[in-house]
């Protein structure tokens, strides 16, 4: 009989709990089923499902490759791999400093890879130069509840607290695509007639609110911010704002009042598009379900990946706290974390300015604890680095990194305006990519680390609702193949880094504990035998406590206990992208209107596509991008369902097929970010960024879109594959 | 280097102004003192009758708190006249016989309401002493009367059939006052709206419970013993009788002081596209109370004179654009603000109903209709693409859209009891954007349909999005023995992920086993 391993899938923050069977005779193909969890419930999507294709895979790295003059991957011996990156970082900080090497994180590593990859950065390569593609995903709403709670856990409440609630308001989130057995939570809202949906798209999450289970809301890209200031207006106005809560736990009701003032429903449906009725009965939904089962509010990437997108974020929680909802027992504002590690993966030391357990690097209390628990000297922890989009626009640049490591992500194809971050990866000295595939990334990569993945490795991850799981070695890895703990292991050594690093999660995990303890995300009474006895481990969890399952109930996280009004308002911003003469090869002044073009995620694939695309059932399934437009907009130009489109703006083209469907607005078009080479999306966004929480806009590009004569790609896919 | 920027009025654009210039005023850059008429500092003065008939509270209204303006370092003061303007020694005299100086002046004294000729009223704008049971509805003061009215259930007259005295009629009326709209006209908001939108709004008022008085001329006034307002006489010698009028006849901008002072006006102030006041650099005008019309007789923007929108939006972007003029004037930096862009001109004004129980919106003009001889001939009359016009009327249900488009952009709209429809159309037009050949798209909007997909009832469709499982897939696995849920998620893996789809496999297999009995 085959051993069953207990772990979690390998994709999205809802980690959803499966069984890994290993069978016993070689031959026969691992098998994946949905475990009971209160999160997944036995669930399971079709990337479930199919999640052992990835260590099956014929694709996988399974030995270090360098990259020869003739640009061609050869195998090399770890001894050697190592012994490269380490000359190469070197080099590069004898002649241009330490913060000439950078590191780029990602929010699916599990808590011990993100910690270790923090103090190696800080101590082994001595560089501030770190961030991770968290930046791009859930930046924004982390620095909004940090301003507005003092604390910033994605979901402060369990999961199935949704179950009962009479009222959700879903902001910008695609849960039916994005984290399918989620949507279990949500029938008490649809049974209720109170699952609220804001989107441009009627989405598959925006579908499950017809036939009396709800409202669909369907603004203008960009324009979330003036909706819920509508809203906020409403519910002050109306009298519906628990005043009791404000006096008690809030501060700054007044200027936030004033800052709605000016934001009645008729305008807001001017600002909006959403008509003034829908306004009023969504605000009046919110009130009723507070009173009853209970209320919601949910953000997604969609409202959050802005310019604006700690601003929009801070909107909603403003709204959330005028009805009263935050930190009480059976209503609520969350944020739904996108990646599989999403919240361990912002707590432990891989963005710029922070240091382990959710700590600021700019405070001298929580330097000197880490330099403790490390035993360095605290001037030894270099000081705050630069945000994502920040660093990979420095790539090669004076001043900039010009050494790279790469860990669970793939910039070329999911960060913004990716034809110049895959001209900056180009222009570095060298490059060290460490994934289990060869990713448009890794395909730029001088030195590329083969890693272990999911069912290969021991570890821990923290998933929506800030509970740190246990994820669990089933198979063994290829022979060549080596887990990054030790990756970091080896390189402290041959670096001669200060502190210990060690390749072994658990030992990694207690060190964790000691670093994040006291921090606003404390680990310290957590450890693997209590993860192991399946209990539930909610942060922050002090040593002696029992953890947080509910955040809040008592008090906010500032200094005074209350919760922050923090009034805000749209600022204007011109378009780029589509100026005029800009058009790129398409020439300006043929007729159509610029679109806006909204990027997003489908049920098949998985962020930048790396693994999915190399999923064979995924791919049968959606083998391509396709570029979603309204009839009435493929009217205009002649473009048919199925057709090939060339979608361009200032900043690259994408050449896709037509997907002509009256689920989107008419003056929005809709591409996937999960593919590459011609058809990805983020060739076309621009890389500016929210002021505060350094988030890319995602979500408003401007672009032309025009039909394909079919001999015109055959050319343009060509020069691409010449390219 | 800074400069002092002297605030005359402070309603909702002076607010707006302020705040923009807060940072301005924290570095240094800017000293600013505000004077306002009125006790209070700014308030959402569009909401006014949302106030006069119970809906919201004074304190919601606020748009400015005068105590953190002070805290933040703004000169405000408040119940207080400016007498004069003295351009020359750059002063203000002010009621309370202080003389602040200024480097730059803006006015943002707004507008006041039009008091109509009638026998019992006094005419002088300047003074409008109203007796007691009048009201023009601007101000704090007049909705307390308004209120007292409504949550008495009294007989409340409004004259004017504008887009503000519907406003307040059709509130008044759902809060359980005796409503009549007195309005000259066939039908109301006869400025802006078609023939057939004004007869279906006219209805749909009725219906709301509004007493609509088309075609009236009104002439005078009647008091009771004690003075106070008790009938409004028409000039065909009859009289409607109530305890409360609401005099809705429009606004006029406050130019005296602007006059006072030697400054060029016409319907309000005459300002430049840089909200200058003509050849008076120190003096600025925003909102209800200036007149964009520059100076140069070749400007294409103002050939056609176009008086203050009297809507907020345009003020409020007016006031944003003068924020960032005036601090780079007060940081000396002459040679940037010369070259900041001039605050583009205005779309013209869309008019959308502020209301509960029925939905509104006009916008540009309406005027033509689709017989017209310009929309039926095949060519175009002149160079511009030939104008065609899309009607939808269904008096008895409250509804009528009108589309007035060239080159398939709306140039008027008119969309009532229409809610989605009218959102879109107004997007779409203040857009710019083409509208979808097909007009009737538009209107399937606020349709039962609009929220069904049309594929429910393909076979082949996909019934389990999480697994990716089609109905054909999920009927062969029943046709194969599978007779419940967990049978067919077995098979197939057809609702194994968020379960939505149940309900329609458990259909499904009740399909299949009706079928074969029968």
């Amino acid at each position: 009989m085959a051993d069953g391993a207990a772990t979690h899938c390998p994709y999205c923050a809802l980690q959803c709990a499966v069984t890994l069977t290993v069978p016993a005779a070689a031959e026969v193909p691992l098998e994946v089923t949905g475990r009971e969890f209160p999160t997944n419930r036995g669930g399971l999507c079709r990337k479930g499902w199919t999640s052992t294709s990835l260590l099956e895979h014929p694709g996988r790295v399974t030995e270090p490759l360098l990259r020869g003059a003739d640009g061609v991957h050869r195998p090399v011996d770890w001894d050697t791999a190592l012994h490269l990156a380490a000359t190469a970082v070197r080099e590069t900080r004898a002649a241009h400093g330490p913060d000439a090497v950078g590191v780029f994180g990602g929010g699916g590593l599990t808590n011990e890879k993100a910690y270790q990859l923090g103090k190696f950065a800080r101590l082994g390569l001595g560089t501030s130069r770190i961030d991770y593609n968290g930046r791009f995903c859930m930046s924004s709403a982390a620095a909004a509840g940090i301003r507005a709670f003092g604390l910033d856990r994605g979901l402060p409440f369990p999961v199935a607290d949704l179950d009962g609630a009479s009222t959700v308001l879903l902001l910008g989130s695609n849960v039916a695509e994005t984290m399918p057995p989620f949507v279990q939570h949500l029938r008490g809202a649809r049974d209720a007639g109170g699952l609220i949906v804001v989107d441009p798209r009627r989405s598959a999450t925006a579908a499950l609110t017809s036939d009396g289970a709800g409202l669909h809301l369907q603004p203008l890209p960009g324009s979330d911010l003036a909706l819920l200031l509508g809203l906020a207006h409403v519910v002050i106005h109306e009298g519906l704002a628990d005043q009791a809560y404000i006096a008690k736990r809030t501060v700054g009701y007044p200027a936030l009042a004033r800052s709605v003032a000016g934001y009645w429903p008729e305008r807001v449906q001017s600002l909006t598009g959403v008509p003034a009725g829908l306004v009023r009965e969504t605000a009046r939904r919110l009130a009723d379900g507070a009173r009853r089962g209970g209320s919601y509010v949910l953000t997604g990437r969609g409202v959050e990946q802005h310019v604006d997108g700690t601003d929009t974020a801070t909107a909603a929680i403003n709204l959330a706290l005028l009805l009263g909802l935050p930190g009480s027992a059976r209503s609520g504002y969350g944020t739904l974390t996108g990646q599989g590690n999403g919240q361990g993966g912002r707590e432990h030391g891989q963005k710029a300015d922070q240091l382990p357990g959710y700590r600021k690097i700019t405070d001298p209390a929580a330097r000197a604890h880490v330099a403790g628990v490390w035993g360095v000297p605290e001037a030894l922890i270099p000081g705050p680095g630069v945000p994502a989009v920040e660093l990979l626009a420095s790539l090669g640049q004076p001043d900039g990194v010009r050494c790279l490591f790469v860990h669970g992500a793939n910039v070329a194809v999911s960060a913004p305006d990716a034809n110049a971050v895959t001209a900056g990866l180009r222009r570095l000295n060298f490059l060290v990519v460490c994934d289990f595939f060869v990713s448009e990334t890794a395909a730029e990569a001088d030195l590329i680390l083969p890693v272990t993945q999911w069912a290969e490795e021991e570890g821990t991850l923290t998933n929506l609702e800030g509970r740190v799981l246990r994820r669990r070695r089933a198979v063994t890895p290829p022979a060549g193949v080596r887990s990054e703990l030790w990756i970091m292991a080896r390189l402290a050594e041959l670096l001669d880094a200060p502190s210990t690093f060690s390749e072994d999660p658990e030992t990694v995990f207690e060190e964790l504990r000691r670093a994040s303890a006291g921090g606003p995300a404390d680990y310290s009474g957590i450890d693997y035998a209590m993860l192991d006895r399946g209990e539930e481990a909610y942060w922050p969890y002090p040593a002696g406590s029992a953890g947080t399952p509910r955040l809040f109930l008592e008090a906010f996280a500032h200094p005074d206990g209350r919760a922050v009004f923090t009034p805000v308002t749209p600022r204007r911003r011109a378009p780029s992208g589509v100026s005029a003469g800009s058009a790129g090869s398409l020439g300006s002044g043929d007729g159509g209107a610029p679109m806006t073009l909204v990027t997003g995620r489908w049920l098949e694939h998985y962020q930048s596509g790396a693994q999915t695309r190399r999923v064979p059932a995924l791919v049968d399934a959606r083998p391509e991008a396709r570029l979603q437009l309204h009839p009435s907009a493929a009217a205009a130009q002649g473009i048919d369902d199925g057709a090939l489109v060339l979608v361009a703006n200032v900043r690259g083209e994408v050449l896709c097929r037509a997907e002509v469907s009256p689920d989107i607005r008419p003056e929005t078009v809709f591409l996937p970010f999960h593919f590459a080479g011609v058809e990805s999306a983020n060739r076309l966004t621009e890389a500016v960024t929210d002021p505060v929480s350094g988030m890319p806009e995602f979500k408003t590009s401007q672009v032309w879109v025009r039909p394909v004569a079919a001999g015109a790609s055959a050319v343009a896919l060509q020069s691409e594959g010449a390219s | 280097m800074s400069e002092r920027v002297v605030v005359v009025g402070f309603g909702p654009v002076a607010a707006r102004l302020i705040d923009e210039l807060l940072p301005a005023v924290e570095s240094g850059v800017v000293e600013m003192t505000v004077i306002g008429e009125e006790p209070v500092a700014a308030y959402n003065r569009v909401l006014v009758a949302d106030l006069g008939v119970g809906r919201t509270s004074a304190d919601a209204l606020a748009l400015a708190d005068a105590a953190s303006l002070v805290a933040a370092g703004v000169d405000v003061r408040l119940g207080v006249r400016v007498r004069r303007v003295d351009r020359a020694r750059r002063l203000l005299l002010l009621s309370d016989g202080s003389t602040p100086r200024y480097d730059r002046l803006v006015f943002a004294t707004g507008a006041r309401p039009v008091i109509p000729n009638l026998t019992g009223l006094n005419p002088d704008p300047g003074r409008p002493a109203l007796p007691p049971g009048v009201t023009a509805l601007r101000d704090l003061g007049d909705a307390a009367a308004l209120h007292a009215a409504v949550a008495g259930g009294k007989r409340v007259v409004v004259l004017g059939g504008g887009v503000l005295g519907l406003e307040t009629a059709l509130a008044a009326a759902e809060e359980g006052a005796t409503v009549t709209v007195v309005h000259n006209g066939p039908f109301p908001l006869g400025r802006s709206i078609d023939r057939g939108g004004g007869a279906v709004l006219a209805a749909s008022l009725r219906n709301c419970g509004v007493r609509m008085a088309g075609n009236a001329r009104s002439v005078g006034v009647e008091t009771d013993d004690d003075g106070g307002f008790s009938a409004l006489l028409l000039d065909d010698g009859s009289a409607i009788d109530g305890d409360l009028l609401v005099l809705s006849c429009g606004v006029r901008p406050r130019v005296e002081l602007a006059e006072g002072c030697g400054l060029p006006t016409a319907a309000g102030i005459l300002v430049d596209h840089r909200l200058r006041a003509h050849h008076e650099p120190h003096v600025f005008a925003v909102g209800d109370c200036a007149e964009v019309r520059c100076p140069d007789p070749d400007c294409v923007d103002c050939r056609v004179p176009r008086g203050p929108s009297g809507l907020v939006g345009p003020g409020w972007r007016q006031a944003e654009w003068l924020a960032g003029y005036l601090t780079l004037l007060a940081s000396g930096a002459l040679a940037e603000a010369q070259a900041m862009p001039a605050l583009p001109s205005e779309q013209p004004a869309v008019v959308v109903l502020k209301a509960r129980g029925l939905t509104m919106a006009v916008a540009g003009d309406v005027t033509a209709d689709p017989w017209d001889e310009e929309a039926l001939c095949s060519g175009s009359a002149t160079d511009r693409p030939r104008l065609q016009v899309s009607q939808w009327a269904d008096p008895e249900h409250g509804r009528y859209v009108k589309m007035s488009t060239r080159a398939g952009v709306l140039e008027g709209l008119v969309a009532v009891g229409m809610p989605r429809t009218a959102a879109e159309l107004v997007q779409l037009f203040e857009r710019g954007a083409e509208l979808p050949a097909d007009r009737s798209l538009l209107l399937r909007l606020d349709g039962p349909e609009a929220n069904t997909s049309q594929a429910a009832h393909d076979p082949a469709r996909t019934v389990c999005r999480c697994a990716g499982i089609s109905g054909t897939a999920i009927a062969s696995a029943v046709s194969s023995g599978c007779s419940t849920v967990a049978e067919v998620s077995g098979t197939t893996r057809a609702g194994t992920g968020c379960g939505s789809c149940h309900d329609e496999i458990r259909g499904l297999i009740e399909k299949h086993f009706q079928s074969a009995v029968a």
